[in-house]
């Protein structure tokens, strides 16, 4: 299965790394995330070596650029494209978030929340249904954090997503750094919040560093992982009890490629530490 | 068609993020929620958490400023030197012009609003020409990479055309932009032309041209040099050869095709 090649914890590709990486014969680094959208359409120097790593490494495939949750229709040159993409780097699944960023044609460029609502499931299962149908691979849908709930909520974020995931019948990118955020914005525990949910549509997670800025905790992607969410990562791979793939996301502050890769493997150690008493059961 | 509650709740939340007005969105979050016709709970929902739903309102312009800050660094210094960056923002913004979903689209986005709004060029005329400037380099570096056609040469004679680059821009600007930094962001008003490619490795070079070398880099791509050359009454075409040879080697122009 193409899904063997993705275990581990992998990295983000980002633009300040992209020569060096190309460069490298052994980074050590077991797949790639990356954003297709930063590729298509790109060229020149940078292009050059993007598309060097994405040809030459096992990549996985996370877009920004879809507004699942949102109501303009479907940038159809986008997606023939993407579609073109997601063939040529050989990716197992693209995920995308559950949120919307367009409205009346408007990209906001911010990952907005939908609104815990019967109507905004059923409008959501409806278009990431339709998404499927023109991706040549299968579709995730990554949670979101959230700082607000976008009108009166007839459910709670759990049910949304469930919901969601479980009517679109789509797998799940789950962001276990955005479940912490929520957490302690909201006020609930992690791990009683992830013991109720649909863990088995679960083929990725995402973690990654946030900040807290007064009152309210932002997912910022621009500093380490702290404990607690390492602790919620293998609890959470603990409780798949198989080997999903981990990508550590670093949008912000972007550290030397040494740095970040000290980063990922202060995780691989954390990882294997959590699928260690897996494997010795499936042994 | 009846628009869904979904929808004019995401309508209202996009007005939170991008209207102008903070202190009256501060002081009635609920305020776009009752715009939308939106049910009394939804508006209590804008209001009872409206710090937090000014968060998005922050995040978001983050995001859409963050390009803008990074793209025009010299734009943002004449502007902030007198007050009026803020204001720039927040009228683009307004424009809601930001049509397309890649990252990298948002600074031409601004441009391209520059251009049609004339934000600002009362004032400051200079402004939409040091905008492109200052974007140029960023075009052309990122620039989408083409096969060029089989049939060019690298040795121009007489009855050749010019074939570019594809990534290669001839700009002509009434200000001489290039030559601005955010410690003295006024450009003096001279006719400038440039070129701007890449080269072999795929860096950014920006060469100064008469405006005769600018002239006939645009005329020779549709019309013979020998031709291009006299109707610019240039009476001798060798050293323009010379020039012509010089910028293929180093990148800007892709070949030479015999005109037919």
């Amino acid at each position: 299965m193409a899904q063997d090649r993705f275990t581990g914890v992998g990295l983000g590709l980002r633009r300040p790394h992209l020569e060096q990486v190309a460069q490298m014969d052994n980074h050590g680094v077991p797949f790639w995330e990356t954003c297709p959208e930063n590729v298509i359409g790109d060229g020149g120097r940078d292009h050059r070596w993007a598309c060097a790593i994405l040809d030459r490494d096992p990549v996985l495939t996370h877009g920004l650029a879809i507004s699942v949750g949102g109501f303009d229709p479907w940038d159809e040159a986008y997606l023939r494209d993407l579609d073109r993409f997601l063939v040529r780097t050989g990716t197992p699944w693209h995920s995308e978030h559950l949120c919307f960023t367009r409205v009346d044609g408007n990209c906001l460029h911010e990952l907005l929340p939908l609104p815990f609502t019967r109507d905004a499931a059923r409008h959501t299962i409806a278009r990431a249904r339709e998404l499927q149908a023109r991706l040549p691979v299968p579709l995730l849908l990554e949670n979101i954090t959230y700082y607000a709930e976008l009108g009166a909520s007839e459910m709670d974020e759990g049910d949304f997503i469930t919901e969601v995931l479980e009517g679109a019948d789509v797998g799940w990118l789950l962001d276990v750094n955005n479940v912490y955020v929520n957490a302690l914005n909201f006020g609930f525990d992690p791990k009683a919040w992830l013991s109720r949910m649909p863990l088995e549509r679960v083929d990725q997670l995402h973690i990654a560093g946030h900040k807290r800025f007064g009152a309210i905790t932002v997912d910022t992607h621009g500093a380490d992982v702290i404990e607690p969410v390492i602790d919620l990562m293998q609890w959470t791979l603990a409780r798949l009890g198989r080997p999903v793939p981990v990508l550590l996301e670093r949008d912000n502050h972007i550290p030397d490629l040494d740095l970040l890769l000290a980063e990922r493997a202060r995780l691989q150690t954390a990882y294997d530490a959590a699928m260690a008493p897996v494997e010795v059961r499936h042994a | 068609m009846l628009e869904t509650r979904t929808h004019r709740l995401q309508r209202a939340l996009a007005s939170l993020v991008l209207d102008g007005d903070e202190a009256s969105l501060e002081a009635d979050p609920g305020g776009p929620a009752r715009r939308q016709e939106l049910s009394q709970t939804d508006q209590r929902a804008f209001r009872d958490q409206g710090q937090a739903m000014m968060t998005y309102r922050e995040l978001t312009r983050l995001s859409l400023s963050e390009p803008l800050e990074t793209m025009f660094p010299v734009l943002k210094a004449l502007l902030e030197g007198a007050d009026a960056w803020d204001g720039c923002l927040q009228a683009f913004l307004e424009a809601r012009v930001v049509g397309s979903s890649q990252y990298r689209d948002i600074a031409p986005a601004f441009l391209g609003w520059l251009a049609s709004s004339g934000w600002g060029q009362v004032r400051w005329p200079f402004l939409l020409e040091l905008a492109h400037a200052e974007l140029l380099e960023v075009l052309v570096a990122r620039f989408p990479d083409s096969d060029p056609p089989q049939d060019l040469h690298d040795e121009p004679t007489p009855d050749d055309l010019i074939f570019l680059d594809p990534a290669t821009q001839v700009v002509s600007y009434t200000h001489a932009v290039h030559r601005v930094r955010e410690e003295a962001p006024v450009p003096e008003a001279r006719p400038t032309h440039l070129l701007a490619f890449r080269n072999a490795e795929g860096d950014v070079r920006l060469k100064e041209l008469t405006p005769v070398t600018a002239a006939l880099l645009v005329r020779a791509r549709n019309q013979s040099l020998a031709e291009a050359a006299t109707t610019l009454n240039l009476p001798d075409l060798a050293p323009i050869l010379t020039l012509l040879k010089d910028l293929c080697r180093e990148g800007a122009i892709a070949g030479f095709q015999t005109s037919t």
